[in-house]
Formats: structure tokens, C-alpha cells, sequence
């Protein structure tokens, strides 16, 4: 139900952008995070709010790879599958969290709980291999930390939204002076 | 309350560097940064203020050239020189796009800025809108990242507060107004012209070129579009001086840039180095060398569109002309180490099924190529593949290359076209053994296909 | 036509010079060499979008090849088409296309003229290195009530779909998915309804879409294609029919920038299906009495005895009760050539002016008619600031002309929709003012009111009329916005400030529906929208003009031709003696002199014997009226079905489509268009013009036309407005009337100069060919007060 409330939401929204049409990604985006997935009826909404004909939203909706356009679990795992997870294992911890949930990837499990995606590159390499739950990041996840987060799920926990693990940061400018200092050959303690 | 230029200026003392130069990363690890209080107590918006102070839009502008900054997104465009592209006059509005949908496999360096130090990045925009004669800037920020759109919207909802945004900005008389946009999962949308069309709410299918955004963007209106790194960077620009930041790096390229470091390396992430650091240095001494004291087989040093490297190449300076020089490109700075123990094969497959996926569609070349070549990668990895699929796969990609709509395409071929030529040996065995030549598969040979 | 100077740039393609206009893109400079650069997605009337990448050229001093689509042309420039470069593009984009092509051309409609087949035999390889798993979709599906689409089939070009966001600006096809999964579809909570969904059919450049009508009933090749005409409405879209043997399959457009800019609309398209009916007369019919009784009933009759009663009972009528005991109702439908027969066999052959036909109420044509036709063009509503659309509604009307609309819109156009329903140009529109059922033509006089009455008249027309002004100010000072908006629910402020824009505006095209002029009071419409225009200074330039949207193919025709009771063909008023003497002397006749009964009379019993061509008035009629028919003594009726009125005719002659003559037409911008034969006529029915000029005979009039060719330079010669027609002069595009004959092409070949634009001092001219036209002058009062 797209309610008097979310259709005010979406006006505001509009109103941000120089044209209406703008406001077509972040009012979808409102519709899902409202229904659960994009509706026909958030569709026709959307249409309406910015200046769009439904089928032009539908064309939009079907493009990016992030509207759902039917239900989906309640915990959404995104696992990432690119190059440097790739490298870092993570098919293997993909095949863990398949089988441990019973299903296979892109698909719901029958309770509609959980939803296991295969996603391109999240932008967190250097943490790699990285899974989101409902959008928030759980990175360096080695089989154990996935088996925890499975059952934290189960238990109805949730995972908050929180900066990535950036640690490597940290070390600090005086461990790359020193690098610097050993030269382009020189080896540094770990 | 609005802050006045003076204020600003004289309670906060400028920023100063760290034992490495670093322009972006400074304070970024500073508990509580993400805060405008602790940003300002680290010096932040000072840079602001001394533009607003101290420069005509036209003279940042040439200070900006004068610092030699490149763009970070890829491409690596003199961004002073892109800046002064923008018509004087124009019918339409003027507009700035930050384009922070940083997507391409092996690069992690604007998620973190806009996770930690989101400040920098507003006070980068508003400095580089300022330069432009921009009022209406954008912050296109990637869908798969809600933290870091809600990071940006933060320090936009603080800055506004502040009076760094709006309407006479430290009465400086110069008005700017911050919309922070999401996407909504499509790499090809990080391409400038496909950015806006999705900022205008349509499908990212990239743009006719000519017209290029600076004369007919966003709106139809002039436009500038740079990445999130390279606008994070232009307030050290400022602080500093153009000299100070141009002191560093090689004559071409100067200054400093984030290297993601990621796949088998002992310690990955983010360093900010100065340009020409040599990418044994940045692999071995930050990196902590190759995990588990293998050797490396391939090095990629600008993101998966960038051709491999091999350790042949370990002493080429990460500067934009030496790398292009080595066959390759530092591109978006996502340098990803491959150990010996990596069927290339299986890795090329791996970053071609990424292109398939992200094609936008809208060409014939890299629609129809990527599935070809991924149907063709599948087939040799899996051991099946013909002698022939060789030098096919070589001209599928001569036919996508140059000939796509956008460079998406060309992208797609670097892993396949530089493997080809440095480690042709892996896909003949592939095709004779039936099977990988090293790592997991290699130890069970894949039967020959029944059919 | 302004004919604005535009810069010419001068390039070489393969080695040879061409010079194309500023702007163009290297494929139209190739297609002017008659170099054929293969392409998909590009279309001339639609925005480059660069996408199948098959139209690749090399440009010198570019470092890869150029999409010809795309690249504009610039001074100096030097392209090759033929470079192994160039070919090894092309064939690598064919291959590509050809991956996931099922390949199915054996069973598929487009095969023999399909580009994916064509341009693969021209620029593809010979073999595919794909052997691999195809992508599969199930096919075809329907995208409408009347298109199929095949998804296997579909190459991605977007023509389809550019067209019915783009141009059609409806609901229709879309992108959907992306990558290798990128699919045309619709969104099943938008049906593909469009009344312009055929022309996606016609775009497709390979075997995706079709047309159920058309699918599997023939191979392209066994087509013979005639250029013609549409025969349905009053825009007269040019079209090309393609015939099998001898059914009519399909109608293509025969693009025609002037008039219908490259498109059809569905009801033309699909429209042959009564040229292909089954139930069509095939034999003359006379009534004879019943085995039963006194019934009667028709039965088939030859020829000779059809015609031979008809012109025995037409002069008994005319001995016994005098001519004015016959009249006759024309038709909108016929040619030009046949409506002018037909009159002429009434006032020549029979004496009388008792001709008319169906119309809106176009008064006080004995002062003459140019008031009432559209000043302007089609074309020219591009050039147009505003659109007023004043009881129109041209999507249902005049549907190509409503695209044009769009294209109106899309440049910028200002459209306000003043109508009593709902249209579907409204969601397009600036403005839609509504108003209660029947009150459009006190809407013109409100608008007249405001300009009069806050005296923002300009134009070289007001000025130095002051006494006309005033005298129509008084004529509309009870008829303010405000009245209106009690008795007619209208938005009084909106109608006022709309007559205030119109009064400053570039140019506002005006355009109202014949079928708005029957409304109550409608009798000055025409007369308030024309003096609207002209007191605001909206005429005699492109993108400023004043008219009605008139229905049938040839509505405008059958009045240029006479088919009035008291005008001649060409307007001049029948009260006109020397008009009268001139065709007198060229018909070799005497010319009935007073007015003759109009379509309402002659059907109210005004005559004892009438004649009816391509009319069906009993459909229009209460059953108490059309006793009144059978109350003629001899009724006739020519036609191709038996109509209600046919059932009770006492002879029915059958007729032919417009698919099966030749002749012209003349659409409501007054274009005199060609129309040719098509296919052989169904045996058995004859052409309107045959049928009369037989008749003629019977009645022993000495005519000889042995083609239609001959009746228009007949009408060359006798109607000012058509001076220099023929067939060849008006060439494939036609003209505007009023038509002066121009030079000679240097092959010897006839021309004709038309006017798109009809100037104040024609209309003048035009006002002074009428006879005792009063004060007012040009304020072109109906008779009707
Ligand atoms: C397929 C494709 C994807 C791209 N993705 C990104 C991206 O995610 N982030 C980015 O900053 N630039 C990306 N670019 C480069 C942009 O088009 C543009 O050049 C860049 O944002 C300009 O900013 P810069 O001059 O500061 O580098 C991409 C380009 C292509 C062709
Ligand atoms: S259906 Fe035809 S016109 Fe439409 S995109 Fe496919 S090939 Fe092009
Ligand atoms: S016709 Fe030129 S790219 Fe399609």
C-alpha cells in the first residue's frame, strides 16, 4: 500500500532535482524499502510523482540491478563474486552459505527469510571476501564468521549500518617512512 | 550561525602533512572525523574559506592546473584543464557532478572517503563549484552503498547548518546548493554521460560524444563531472598550494593518489603514495608482499579494464605515462595482485562475466561480444576448448575494441587480449590437458566433454 | 515556402565531392552519392542514437571508425565506405547480430526484404565462427491487439521503441532488462494501444514485429507496390499498397514531409479490410417485385438495363415535375474527378443544383468559401508558438496530424485542447479548457469578445477597419468568458488569458472540427475563428493560420468541386452569371440559375427522384425522416456495400475502392494529391467516374472520358482553384491549392506552383470574387443572421 505519507515522501524528493524525472531512482528506491519489493501500484505512483508514464518506469525499474520486482526474503545476502573475492575465496564461502540456507543463489528460501545474491564488485577489495546483509557490509568473512552471522540472523539479530573495516589505515606514516627508508627492495616486518 | 570567512580562518590553523605527503588520507583514520566539530578541529573548511578569500573562480581554476592534478576516475584528464573547458557563456545552468559510484572491480578508495571523511569530499565539491561558477552541485553515489550516501547526506544537512552551503556561503555572495543522488546497481552509470542520463532518472545507457558534458551535460546544461578521489583532493590543493601538492609525483604526474591493493597480498588496502612509486614497493614494502610467501603470477594496476602486468614489471613507477608504457593502464588505482597459484583462465573468465553482466546493452559489439566471449572463456576453462578459440576469442575482441558505443567494450578485452599475450601457454593447456595448469582444478582434470 | 538560406558543406565519400546542408550526418551525404551505408538504428526521422554500430565509415585523420549516423559532416572532410577496415567492422557487427538470431528466416514474414538478411549478403561473413548455446525467448508474443513480436528476432536497434516514446509520446514499447538481456516488451499495466502502433511494424529493419493482419499470407516478392493515397481520413497520408494478385495486404508509407511526415495511423493502415470484403457488390441490383404480394426486392441486373432504368426514370422525373424534382448527395470519399462528374451530371446533364453532400456548416458560400479552409499547412504548425485545438480532437479525427502536434510540442510548441471531452493530447497539452457538450462556438465567441472587447486587435487586417472591429465587438459583447463560464462551466480566466496570449503570440494556428459547426449557433464558427485569427494578427504566415479539420479523404474536395447546391466547383457562387455563362459555354449546357436544396432538404422530401454516390445518409437519419426516402419515387445508389440507404434503393450500382482508381484527392490543407490503381477492380463493380460517364451516355449527353486523366484537365481548365493540374504536374507529393500552372520542367515536364500558405491578399482576392459582399468586408459573416 503506498500510503498519503510515502507519496508526500516522494513530492519532497522531487522537489530536490531540477526536473522531476530526477527524483525516478530515489523515489523507487522509497517504494522498496516500503513494500519490500517495487509494486505495480508503487509504479504507478512513482509515474505519477515524477512526471513519467508507468511503462517508462517500468523500462527504468528493470535496468538496475538493485529493484526487485517481486518479494523477496527478509535478509537479503549479497556475497561478492568479483575479481579480488574471486581471488580471496569467495565461491567457496557462496557454496557454504547455499548450502547451509538450502538455497541456491538468486533464489529465496522456501520460509522467505533469506535471499542469497551473487553481486559484482562492493567497493571493498581490500576486505575481500565481503557479503551485505540487507545492504550493510561484513567484510573479511572466513567460513566461521559466516556460520556466526548465520546464526546471528536466525536469532533475528540484524546487521547495523556501520563504516567498513579500514583498518590497514592505521598504519601509520612513520611504518612507511621506514618503508620508504628500506627503498623500493626493502622488506618489512609484518 | 554562519561563520564569517575571518572567523573561520583565524580559529583553525591549516593542515598540516604527515610524514608521507598525504593529501586525502590525512586525519582520515581521526576518531569521529565524519563530524563537522572534529572536522573543523582538524582544519577542515580553512581551505574553503582561503578560496573563497583568496581566489577568483577563474584563478583556482589555473591553480588547480598549476598543481597537475588527474582525474582519479580512470581516464586520467587534467581536471584544471577539463575546468576551464566550460563555455563563459551558456543559456542553461551550469552544473557539477561528483561522480562517486566507484564500481570497478579491485577499487575501494572513494567508498572509504565518503564512509570516514565525507567533510573533505563537501568541501571539495564546494571549492571545485566555486571554481566552475557552479551552483548546483550533485553527489552521485553508488546505490550499493547506503552507508556512504547517508555519510554524504549528514555532512551536506551539517555543512548547510554551518553556512558552508547555500545561500551566501561565509558572505562570500557565492550561492551552492548539495544533492546527494543514489544509483541503483549499475556499473556502467559510473560513465560520465550514462551518470547524468540516470541522474535525469532514465535507464544508464551512455551518451552520444560530441557534445561532451562540459558544453551539453547534466540538463543539457554545461557540466563538470570528476571523481570523488580527484574533488577530495582539491582542498590539500588549496591549503597547501598548487606548488607544494605539484612537488610530489613524477613531471607528468604529480601529486599523490589512493592505490587500492587488494587480492593475495599479505596486508590490502588503501595508500596514498606519491605518483611514480614504484609497484614493487607499493605490493612488497606496504603490502606486506605476496600471501604466503608465493611468488606473483599477474599484477592488474588500474582496475579489471586495465591490462595485466607480470612480476617482469615490478619496477615500473605507478605513474599514469609508465604503466602506459608497460602495456597497461593506472586507470582507477585498483592495483590486484594474482599469486602463482592462479589459473589466469579462471580469473579472465571471472572479470569478463562482470562485462557481460554490466553491459549496458544499448551497442551491438559489447552486448552480443561479452556473451560470446564469456560462452567461449567458459568453455576453455572448463577444459573443453578448441585450439582455435585462441586466436577467435583474439578477434572477437578486435571486433569489440574501438568499435563499442562507450568504453565499456573496450574494457572488456584488456584482461583477455594481455592474457593472450603473456600467458597463452595456460590456455593451451587448457586445451590439451582438459584442464587448468595450477590451482584447484588443475589437481582434477576435467573430463572431455560427452557431446 | 521560406525558403531560408542554409549553409552548404562540401566533403568527399569514396573519392567523390558532394555538398550537403550544415548539420547533416555522413550517411545522408553518402545517401545523396547514392552510396548505400547499411544501418539499423539510425532513422531520418529519428534522433542518431549510435547503437548497432553497422553504419561504420573511416573518416581521415580519425583513429576509429565513425558511425555514419552520428559523425557530421564538416568542410573538407574525407570518407571512405570501402576500406578493409570498414568491412571487417561491418562484418564483425553482422556476426554479432547473428549470434543469437535463430536464424528461422525460411518461416519469417521479413525474408526478402529484411536488412539483417540483406545487409548480411552485402557486408557479413559467410560463415559464423559461433558455435555455442543461443539465447532463447519464448515467440512470438503479442505487444498489442494487432502486433506480434519475436524477441529471437529482435537486433536491439530501439527503432520501435524510440518511436512510441519519442515520437508517439504514448504508451507502447519499451527497453527492457539490459546486456545480453536486454528485451523489447511492454508493461502489462500500460497496454500498447496506440492509434500510430503500425508504423513500429513498418520501422522494424528485420522480423520481430508483425502485423497479424499481414503475417503469413505472402512473400515479399510476389507484391506489386502502387503509390498512392490513404483513403480513410481528411490528412490523406501518402501510402504505398502493396497487392497480392488480388487482395491489398498492407499499406506502407510512402513518406510525404509536407503532409504526413512518414507516418500512418492504424485505422489507415488497417483499414483495407473493406477493400478486401467479401461482402461487396459485385453486380447491379434493380428492384422487382416479389413472387409474394406486393413486396419487392433487389436482384441482379446487367449493366445496360441498370443504367438504362436510371436514365429512363431520371428524365421522367425531370419531364414530369421539372429538374428541381431531382437531386443528388455526393460523396466525401470519391476522387476529386468523380465529385466533379457528379455535379456536373446534375446541373449539365439533368438542370438542376439539387447537389450537396454531408458536411459542417460552411454559410454564405455564394460570397465564397476560402474563409473556410485551413489557412495554413500541416508542416507549417512546426513554426507555430501556440496550438488551439477548439472542438477537436484530432488523435480520434486526424490522427497524423496529431502527431504532428507532438512534433509541435517537442519544439516547443505552446497547445491548448478547448474541448467538451477528454482527449488524449491532453496529458501533452499546456492547457485544456472544458466546457459543457455543444458550447464550442460560443467558446470562439468569447475569445472574439476579449480581443475585441480589451481591444487587443493587431495585424495590417484591423487596422483601417475600426468600423468593422466595432461593428463585431457589439456582435459579441453579451458573449464575455465570465457568461460563459455560468452556462457552460468554463474556466472564464483561463479563456481570457488565453485570448490575451494568443493576441501577442509569434503564431497561433487555430483549427477547430468541421463536425464543431453543427453544433448549436455553430453556423459562425468558421466566421469567429477566421475574424479571431485575423483581428490577432494569426494568418499569412507559416505557423499562423486559422481553418477547420475536415473528416473524409476528400471532404475538402467535394466542396472545391461543387457538390454545394449554390456553388460551382472552385467556390464560384451559382448567383455568379458570368460563372454560370463560362461553364455553360464549356459544358455546352444550359445552367440551372437559383440555389438548389441542401443535403437536409432534399432528404426532408424536397425531391421526387435522388441520387446517391458514396453516401449513407439513412445511418444518420430518425426512422420518420428516412420514411421521406421511401417516399421518392426513384431512389439510386452507387456504392461499394449495400448500405442501409442501398437496401432501399430501386437500383443499386456497385462501385470500387479507392484502391482500384485512379484520380486525386484533396486533403485538408487543400493538397491535391495522386492516387493510383492498385490492383485490378473487382470484377463486376465499376469506378464512380465509369458509372457516370455511362449514365451520361444512356441520358444521351455526348461524354467521352476514357480516363480520369482527361476529367482533371477538365477541371484544369474550369476551376480557377485548380488552374495547371494534371497528374504529372502535381507529381508524388501534390499541391495546395489555389494552384498556378509553372514552367515546364527542362524534360518538358508540367509543373504546378501551390500555396502552402494562404496570404491575407488572397483571401481578399478570394472575398472578391464573391458577389455583393457587404460592409464588414473580410468580417465574413455567415448568412446565418
Ligand atoms: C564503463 C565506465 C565506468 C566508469 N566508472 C567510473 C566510476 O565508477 N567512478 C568514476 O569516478 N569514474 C568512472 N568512469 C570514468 C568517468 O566516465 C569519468 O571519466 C570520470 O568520472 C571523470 O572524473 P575524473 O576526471 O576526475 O577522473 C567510468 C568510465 C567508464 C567508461
Ligand atoms: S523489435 Fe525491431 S525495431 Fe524494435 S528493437 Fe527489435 S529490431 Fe529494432
Ligand atoms: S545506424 Fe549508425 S550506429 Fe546504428
Amino acid at each position: 500500500m503506498i500510503t498519503d505519507d510515502v507519496k508526500a515522501r516522494m513530492r519532497e524528493i522531487v522537489a530536490r532535482y531540477p526536473s522531476p524525472r530526477s527524483g525516478m531512482l530515489p523515489c523507487l528506491h522509497l517504494v522498496q524499502e516500503t513494500e519490500g519489493y517495487v509494486t505495480a501500484e508503487g509504479v504507478l505512483a512513482v509515474a505519477e510523482a515524477v512526471g513519467a508514464k508507468a511503462d517508462e518506469v517500468e523500462s527504468v525499474v528493470s535496468f538496475y540491478s538493485m529493484y526487485h520486482e517481486a518479494p523477496i526474503g527478509k535478509h537479503v545476502i549479497k556475497v561478492c563474486t568479483s575479481i579480488s573475492c574471486y581471488l580471496r575465496g569467495c565461491d567457496d564461502l557462496l557454496a557454504h552459505i547455499e548450502e547451509r540456507l538450502g538455497v541456491a543463489r538468486n533464489g529465496t528460501t522456501t520460509d522467505g527469510r533469506y535471499t542469497v545474491q551473487a553481486v559484482e564488485c562492493l567497493a571493498a577489495c581490500g576486505m575481500a571476501p565481503v557479503l551485505q546483509v540487507n545492504d550493510q557490509f561484513v567484510e573479511n568473512v572466513s567460513m566461521r564468521d559466516a556460520d556466526a552471522l548465520l546464526d546471528r540472523l536466525a536469532r533475528g539479530e540484524d546487521v547495523p549500518s556501520h563504516p567498513g573495516d579500514w583498518n590497514i589505515l592505521r598504519a601509520d606514516g612513520d611504518e612507511q617512512t621506514t618503508a620508504e627508508a628500506n627503498g623500493a627492495t626493502g622488506k618489512k616486518a609484518m | 550561525m554562519a561563520d564569517t570567512i575571518e572567523q573561520s580562518t583565524t580559529e583553525n590553523k591549516p593542515l598540516p602533512l604527515g610524514p608521507t605527503p598525504k593529501f586525502v588520507t590525512n586525519h582520515m583514520d581521526a576518531p569521529g572525523i565524519d563530524r563537522i566539530e572534529v572536522y573543523r578541529a582538524h582544519g577542515g573548511y580553512t581551505a574553503l574559506a582561503k578560496a573563497l578569500r583568496d581566489f577568483q573562480p577563474d584563478a583556482l581554476v589555473e591553480e588547480v592546473k598549476k598543481s597537475g592534478l588527474r582525474g582519479r576516475g580512470g581516464a586520467g584528464f587534467a581536471t584544471g584543464l577539463k575546468w576551464s573547458f566550460l563555455p563563459k557563456e551558456s543559456p542553461r545552468p551550469r552544473y557539477m557532478c561528483v561522480n562517486c559510484d566507484e564500481s570497478e572491480p579491485g577499487t575501494f578508495k572513494d567508498r572509504m572517503i565518503m564512509e570516514l571523511n565525507p567533510h573533505l569530499l563537501v568541501e571539495g565539491t564546494i571549492i571545485s563549484s566555486y571554481a566552475t561558477k557552479v551552483h548546483h552541485a550533485f553527489l552521485y553515489v553508488r546505490g550499493e552503498l547506503p552507508y556512504c550516501s547517508d555519510q554524504c547526506e549528514r555532512a551536506v544537512r551539517e555543512a548547510y547548518a554551518a553556512g558552508f552551503l547555500g545561500k551566501n556561503i561565509l558572505g562570500s555572495g557565492y550561492d551552492l546548493d548539495i544533492t546527494v543522488s543514489r544509483g541503483a546497481g549499475a556499473y556502467i552509470c559510473g560513465e560520465e554521460s550514462a551518470l547524468m542520463e540516470s541522474l535525469e532518472g532514465k535507464r544508464g545507457y551512455p551518451r552520444l560524444k560530441p557534445p561532451f558534458p562540459a558544453v551539453v551535460g547534466l540538463y543539457g546544461g554545461p557540466t563538470v563531472i570528476n571523481n570523488c578521489e580527484t574533488i577530495a583532493t582539491v582542498p590539500a590543493i588549496v591549503a597547501h598550494g598548487a606548488d607544494t601538492y605539484a612537488a610530489y609525483g613524477t613531471e607528468k604526474s604529480k601529486g599523490t593518489r589512493l592505490f587500492c591493493l587488494s587480492g593475495h597480498v599479505n596486508r590490502p588496502g588503501n595508500y596514498e603514495l606519491p605518483l611514480g612509486t614504484p609497484l614493487r614497493a607499493l605490493i612488497e614494502d606496504y603490502g606486506g608482499g605476496v600471501r604466503g610467501g608465493k611468488r606473483a603470477k599477474a599484477i592488474i594496476p588500474g582496475g579489471s579494464s586495465t591490462p595485466f602486468l607480470t612480476p617482469e614489471h615490478l619496477d615500473v613507477p605507478l605513474d599514469y605515462e609508465s604503466v602506459a608504457k608497460a602495456g597497461s593502464m593506472l586507470g582507477s588505482g585498483g592495483v590486484v595482485v594474482l599469486d602463482e597459484d592462479t589459473c589466469i583462465v579462471g580469473a579472465v573468465l571471472r572479470m569478463t562475466e562482470f562485462y557481460r553482466d554490466e553491459s549496458c546493452g544499448k551497442c551491438t559489439p559489447c552486448r552480443e561480444g561479452t556473451y560470446w566471449l564469456v560462452q567461449l572463456l567458459e568453455r576453455l576453462e572448463e577444459g573443453h576448448g578448441k585450439e582455435s578459440d585462441i586466436p577467435l576469442l583474439a578477434d572477437i575482441c578486435d571486433n569489440i575494441f574501438g568499435k563499442s558505443f562507450c568504453p565499456l567494450g573496450d574494457a572488456a578485452t584488456s584482461s583477455i587480449v594481455s592474457s593472450i599475450q603473456l600467458f597463452r601457454d595456460e590456455y593451451l593447456h587448457h586445451i590439451h590437458a582438459h584442464g587448468c595448469l595450477v590451482g584447484p582444478r588443475s589437481r582434477n582434470v576435467h573430463a572431455v566433454a560427452a557431446s | 515556402m521560406a525558403e531560408q538560406h542554409v549553409e552548404e558543406v562540401n566533403l568527399t565519400i569514396d573519392g567523390r565531392a558532394v555538398s550537403v546542408p550544415k548539420g547533416s550526418v555522413i550517411w545522408a551525404a553518402a545517401r545523396k552519392l547514392g552510396i548505400e551505408v547499411p544501418i539499423y538504428c539510425y532513422h531520418p526521422k529519428m534522433d542518431p542514437l549510435g547503437a548497432c554500430r553497422m553504419c561504420f565509415v573511416e573518416v581521415e585523420k580519425m583513429p576509429k571508425l565513425a558511425t555514419a549516423c552520428t559523425t557530421v559532416v564538416a568542410e573538407g572532410m574525407v570518407v571512405r565506405t570501402d576500406t578493409p577496415n570498414v568491412k571487417k567492422g561491418r562484418r564483425g557487427t553482422l556476426e554479432f547480430l547473428l549470434i543469437n538470431h535463430p536464424l528461422d528466416c525460411p518461416i519469417c514474414d521479413k525474408g526478402g526484404e529484411c536488412d539483417l538478411q540483406d545487409f548480411t549478403l552485402r557486408y557479413g561473413p559467410g560463415a559464423s565462427r559461433f558455435d555455442l548455446s543461443k539465447r532463447h525467448f519464448v515467440k512470438p508474443i503479442p505487444v498489442s491487439a494487432n502486433i506480434l513480436l519475436d524477441r529471437e528476432r529482435c537486433i536491439a536497434c530501439q527503432r520501435c521503441v524510440r518511436f512510441t516514446q519519442d515520437v508517439a509520446m504514448e504508451n507502447g514499447l519499451i527497453m527492457e532488462q539490459r546486456g545480453f538481456r536486454t528485451e523489447v516488451g511492454v508493461d502489462p499495466d500500460a497496454p500498447f494501444d496506440s492509434i500510430f502502433s503500425g508504423n513500429v511494424v513498418e520501422m522494424c529493419p528485420v522480423g520481430a514485429l508483425t502485423a497479424k493482419s499481414y503475417r503469413f499470407t505472402t512473400r515479399p516478392w510476389e507484391l506489386k507496390r502502387t503509390a498512392s493515397v490513404c483513403g480513410n481520413c481528411a490528412v490523406g497520408c501518402n501510402v504505398l499498397v502493396d497487392v497480392r494478385v488480388d487482395k491489398a495486404l498492407r499499406l506502407y508509407s510512402r513518406t510525404n514531409d509536407s503532409v504526413d511526415d512518414g507516418w500512418l495511423c492504424d485505422r489507415g493502415r488497417w483499414g483495407l479490410d473493406a477493400v478486401n470484403s467479401l461482402e461487396r457488390l459485385r453486380t447491379p441490383l434493380i428492384r422487382k417485385p416479389g413472387n409474394s404480394g406486393n413486396s419487392t426486392s433487389l436482384v441482379p441486373a446487367t449493366w445496360d438495363e441498370a443504367l438504362t432504368l436510371v436514365a429512363t426514370k431520371l428524365r421522367e422525373t425531370v419531364q414530369r415535375h421539372g429538374a428541381v424534382a431531382v437531386g443528388g448527395i455526393g460523396s466525401t470519399h470519391t476522387t476529386n474527378e468523380e465529385a466533379y462528374l457528379f455535379q456536373k451530371l446534375l446541373r449539365a446533364g439533368l438542370g438542376t443544383n439539387n447537389v450537396d453532400h454531408r458536411h459542417g456548416r460552411f454559410p454564405a458560400t455564394e460570397r465564397n468559401a476560402l474563409p473556410w479552409v485551413w489557412t495554413d499547412s500541416i508542416a507549417g504548425l512546426e513554426q507555430a508558438s501556440h496550438i488551439i485545438l477548439l472542438g477537436a480532437d484530432t488523435y480520434n479525427r486526424q490522427p497524423v496530424i496529431d502527431l504532428r502536434i507532438r512534433k509541435a510540442i517537442r519544439g516547443g510548441a505552446r497547445v491548448t485542447v478547448l474541448s467538451a471531452q477528454p482527449t488524449r493530447l491532453d496529458r501533452l497539452a499546456t492547457d485544456v479548457i472544458r466546457y459543457q457538450p455543444g458550447a464550442t462556438p460560443a467558446i470562439a465567441r468569447a475569445l472574439l469578445n476579449v480581443v475585441t472587447g480589451e481591444g487587443l486587435t493587431r495585424g495590417e487586417f484591423a487596422q483601417g477597419r475600426s468600423a468593422s472591429v466595432a461593428a463585431r465587438a457589439a456582435a459579441v459583447k453579451q458573449d464575455t468568458p465570465e457568461r460563459l463560464g455560468e452556462t457552460a462551466g468554463v474556466d472564464a480566466a483561463a479563456l481570457r488569458s488565453l485570448a490575451r496570449d494568443l493576441a501577442t503570440a509569434d503564431g497561433a494556428v487555430i483549427l477547430y472540427d468541421e463536425m464543431a459547426t453543427l453544433e448549436p449557433g455553430g453556423e459562425n464558427l468558421a466566421a469567429d475563428a477566421l475574424d479571431f485569427a485575423l483581428l490577432t494578427g494569426n494568418y499569412g504566415r507559416p505557423g499562423a493560420g486559422v481553418g477547420p479539420l475536415l473528416a473524409d479523404n476528400n471532404s475538402l474536395g467535394a466542396r472545391d468541386m461543387g457538390l454545394l447546391p449554390d456553388a460551382l466547383p472552385g467556390y464560384r457562387p451559382v448567383a455568379d452569371a458570368a460563372a454560370r455563362a463560362e461553364l455553360a459555354t464549356s459544358w455546352g449546357a444550359r445552367m440551372p440559375e437559383e440555389r438548389g436544396l441542401s443535403y437536409d432538404q432534399m432528404l426532408a422530401g424536397g425531391v421526387k427522384a435522388l441520387y446517391v454516390m458514396g453516401a449513407d445518409p439513412v445511418r444518420r437519419l430518425t426512422e420518420q425522416q428516412a420514411g421521406a426516402l421511401d417516399a421518392l419515387d426513384f431512389l439510386v445508389v452507387q456504392d461499394m456495400f449495400l448500405t442501409e440507404t442501398a437496401m432501399r434503393a430501386d437500383v443499386v450500382l456497385p462501385a470500387v475502392a479507392y484502391t482500384e482508381k485512379d484520380g486525386t484527392f484533396t486533403n485538408t490543407e487543400r493538397n491535391v494529391q495522386v492516387t493510383r490503381r492498385a490492383m485490378l477492380p473487382l470484377p463486376g463493380a465499376r469506378a464512380d467516374w465509369e458509372i457516370l460517364s455511362g449514365l451520361a451516355r444512356a441520358l444521351g449527353l455526348g461524354w467521352t472520358y476514357l480516363a480520369p486523366a482527361q476529367i482533371l484537365s477538365e477541371i484544369a481548365r474550369t476551376t480557377p482553384l485548380y488552374a495547371g493540374a494534371s497528374r504529372r504536374a502535381l507529381g508524388d507529393s501534390g499541391a495546395r491549392w489555389p494552384l498556378t500552372p509553372g514552367e515546364k520542367t527542362s524534360e518538358g515536364r508540367a509543373t504546378v506552383q501551390g500555396s502552402p500558405c494562404l496570404t491575407w491578399a488572397m483571401l481578399e482576392q478570394g472575398l472578391t470574387w464573391a458577389a455583393n459582399s457587404g460592409e464588414e468586408l473580410a468580417m465574413s459573416r455567415g448568412r446565418g443572421e
